[in-house]
């Protein structure tokens, strides 16, 4: 560092003397050429972009193309196939956008969870003391991580998922869960009067995590003492709802999905276009996270396995406490990028006509209006702004992990 | 006095050694791994067979129409039939030579790279590779020298992907590298147009890039102008592609020591002698499995010109699905033979570049 130093200094003396001194030209003085360079760009941007501007407003003029943000207050005129707020064809091109924002939010959260957790099954099976497992791990990875994610989408849509039998040969799981060719149909819970006071419940224990933490790791700092942190938050969120609602009389209803005619109805519907392309995403991302938490685990050296077993500890608690806090260090960061691009390819669900933003905005709202310019703008920024909060979060969560040095 | 004779070694105990030990090593080290190689291994015999049987044994391998296939098993007559289009789209059949042959030039100008001795390797390969695709674009379109015109709408199928992906990376290579550059740069300016540059097409998904080239991109050009779909595109990819390489690049100059810049300044060698003589060379090497692992996924993307109407392999293979004379639902069997497709040449890639990873691992440790 220190050496580094004494060289920028030297070369920032070296400029100060060829500046000074009459015998360099001043067109060999480093400084004046950084200007000029720089001068030189902004002009040739400026020029780049005035030209670029006159073209795109003349070119507007010739074919009539209106500008601004008029439209989204105008009525689009067409139905979105799934939606998680209420749309009718008569709303306006705004509410598309939401409904299209929202969609592509669960599309992403659903790949991005199951995405972690098949990507950390298999990334530690790699590590397994089973070879079958090793070699089956092995071969998820990749297959999946070297064929194209359009492909893979085609195939659960079209090869997979269309290969389904119809409404009427559902396959069932129970009685309560159905599968067809049009969707996956699930049983929904329908909140009676007293249901506020389980999902109370449920915030309480939310709140209550954060709070036993705090005091947990203050025990551990003070007397040395542990407390099973995980078992009980895991108790709370499961047990005190299910308390509130015996203690209230169990005050829900389940809706089962019935056959009625050629389809099922009640429930909830996840349609095959969301499925296909959640299914894609989590088994796509899954193979390159797995791969990130091979390497994370095995950037430990081995001395770290040998000292913690020689200090007595157990296997479980070696994963645990030595070779998952390091393994993070190297796994978030990797993790942060995968799930960013993860976002980014939900757009792929303009290809079997799930209704994500892309889809229903750059898709048919650009189609209809001849807006290029502002949908595809407005729909870049979502997508920035998504990942943007993925890595802000994220790398909270690096610093939370990261090693701190002394 | 009678020599000593030592008896001799008695053989490991079976436990030790051998196949059994070996089972007992990797799948029956402990109860709970007992019962998971057992319940796998049902799992296998159980579905690997039929599996087999569908793909291979009671598959239809000839023939050239849909009636051809009359077994249970896969209609493989669906891939043969189409295999050409898969490969060449709508490519006229007499001019199929082009393609072929500049698959031939890819494939030396590849080997040339790797294997040529070394003190003219780095320029050989450098005009080899820069001009590639002038010649590919040339041969592939025509117009001269007695060559039809082979007009852009009819290039398709993978070897559309395959070029696409190739004359992208090498014609983002040089414009990846001075974003690189601009991003370490000291002037402010340029610093900054760099940055804007990298992220941004390294943060927006590339299916809107498409849109960009397709929809946005034609307003750019002055009115009247009419430029190729296909070279919209082309330039879109070398856009996102000079994105993710940039950052790659910039890995590698972090990734040079920083005595070997000093040693080029105090030797007083020109910043652009040091950078090309001294730095770039190293950073090439350093960044090749990079380069290759991002090349892959350039190649992936590749499949996703589909969406705005491009023929290339996935496209082809989704029009074949939907020909009246092939309705027999061969979504399977297509869909197969374009991931093996993929899977060959990607994974092969990734070889490769694991390869590179290691040599190089083992040079720095002597």
């Amino acid at each position: 560092m220190l050496r580094q130093k004494t060289l920028e200094e030297t070369k920032a003396s070296a400029r100060r003397a060829s500046g000074n001194s009459a015998s360099a030209a001043f067109y060999n003085n480093p400084n004046i050429r950084a200007i000029f360079y720089q001068i030189l760009l902004v002009f040739g941007l400026g020029y780049f972009f005035y030209s670029i501007i006159s073209n795109v407003l003349g070119n507007m003029e010739a074919t009539g193309i209106k500008t601004g943000f008029n439209f989204l207050g105008a009525s689009a005129g067409y139905d979105v196939l799934m939606s998680l707020i209420s749309f009718e064809s008569t709303d306006t091109y705004g509410r598309i956008f939401v409904v299209g924002f929202l969609n592509t939010l669960l599309v992403s959260g659903i790949g991005i969870f199951f995405a972690t957790i098949l990507g950390f099954i298999f990334g530690v099976a790699h590590f397994s003391h089973n070879l079958l497992i090793r070699k089956l791990a092995l071969i998820y990875i990749e297959i999946f991580r070297n064929i194209p994610l359009l492909l893979q989408v085609f195939f659960w849509y079209f090869a997979v998922l269309s290969a389904l039998p119809g409404a009427r040969d559902s396959l069932s799981l129970g009685e309560a869960i159905f599968l067809n060719v049009r969707g996956l149909y699930l049983p929904k819970m329908v909140g009676g009067d007293l249901f506020w006071i389980a999902e109370v419940a449920l915030g309480l224990a939310i709140a209550g995590i954060f709070v036993l933490r705090r005091w947990a790791k203050k025990r551990q700092d003070d007397t040395g003492k542990q407390f099973p942190v995980l078992n009980t938050s895991i108790a709370m969120v499961i047990g005190l709802p299910i308390l509130a609602l015996l203690l209230t009389g169990l005050p829900f209803e389940v809706e089962y999905p019935a056959l009625k005619g050629f389809n099922y109805f009640g429930g909830i519907t996840i349609i095959p276009e969301l499925m296909a392309l959640a299914i894609a995403l989590s088994v796509y991302t899954g193979a390159f996270i797995a791969e990130a938490v091979r390497a994370g685990v095995q950037a430990i050296p081995n001395g770290q396995t040998e000292a913690a077993r020689s200090i007595g500890l157990k296997e479980k608690k070696i994963m645990q406490l030595i070779i998952v806090p390091q393994a993070m260090r190297v796994i978030v960061p990797l993790l942060n990028s995968e799930y960013q691009s993860l976002v980014k390819n939900s757009t792929l669900a303009a290809a079997i006509g799930y209704p994500d933003l892309f889809n229903v905005f750059v898709g048919t709202a650009l189609n209809q209006t001849g807006q290029a310019i502002e949908t595809i703008f407005m729909t870049i920024i979502v997508y920035f702004a998504v990942n943007m909060l993925i890595s802000f979060l994220m790398n909270r969560f690096n610093n939370a992990v990261a090693l701190v040095s002394r | 006095m009678k020599e000593f004779q030592p008896l001799p070694a008695r053989p490991a105990p079976v436990k030790t050694v051998g196949a059994v030990a070996w089972m007992r090593e990797n799948l029956f080290s402990s109860i709970p791994n007992t019962l998971t190689s057992l319940a796998l291994l049902a799992a296998l015999i159980y579905f690997i067979p039929p599996i087999i049987d569908w793909a291979f044994i009671s598959a239809n391998w000839t023939g050239t129409t849909e009636d051809a296939c009359v077994k249970e098993g896969a209609c493989w007559v669906f891939v043969n039939a189409w295999s050409y289009q898969f490969f060449y789209g709508t490519y006229p059949a007499e001019e199929i030579w082009r393609i072929n042959a500049m698959i031939v030039l890819l494939l030396i100008v590849i080997a040339a790279s790797f294997t040529l001795p070394k003190h003219y390797r780095l320029k050989v390969s450098i005009a080899g590779w820069l001009a590639l695709p002038v010649i590919g674009v040339a041969v592939l379109y025509g117009g001269f020298a007695g060559l039809d015109v082979v007009s852009t709408d009819l290039w398709g199928g993978f070897t559309l992907n395959v070029f696409m992906a190739a004359a992208s990376i090498i014609v983002a290579f040089p414009f990846s590298f001075l974003w690189a550059l601009g991003r370490r740069s000291q002037m402010p300016f340029i610093r900054s147009i760099s940055v804007i540059f990298i992220e941004f097409f390294r943060g927006v998904p590339v299916l809107s890039l498409f849109f960009m080239g397709s929809v946005m991109l034609p307003l750019f050009f002055a009115e009247g102008t009419n430029v190729d779909k296909l070279v919209r595109v082309w330039l879109v990819l070398i856009f996102f592609m000079s994105g993710y390489m940039a950052e790659v690049f910039r890995g590698g100059f972090a990734a040079v020591p920083s005595g070997q810049y000093e040693a080029a300044d105090s030797v007083g060698l020109s910043y652009w002698q040091k950078i090309l003589l001294i730095i770039l060379p190293q950073v090439i090497k350093i960044s090749m499995p990079n380069i290759l692992a991002t090349f892959v996924m350039l190649f992936k993307n590749t499949t996703f010109l589909l969406i705005i109407g491009i023929p290339e392999v996935v496209q082809t293979l989704q029009s074949a699905l939907s020909n009246s004379y092939w309705l027999g639902g061969h979504a399977l069997e297509g869909y197969l033979f374009v991931f093996f497709v993929f899977w060959v040449s990607c994974f092969s890639m990734s070889l490769l570049a694991s390869r590179i990873e290691r040599q190089m691992n083992t040079e720095k440790r002597d």
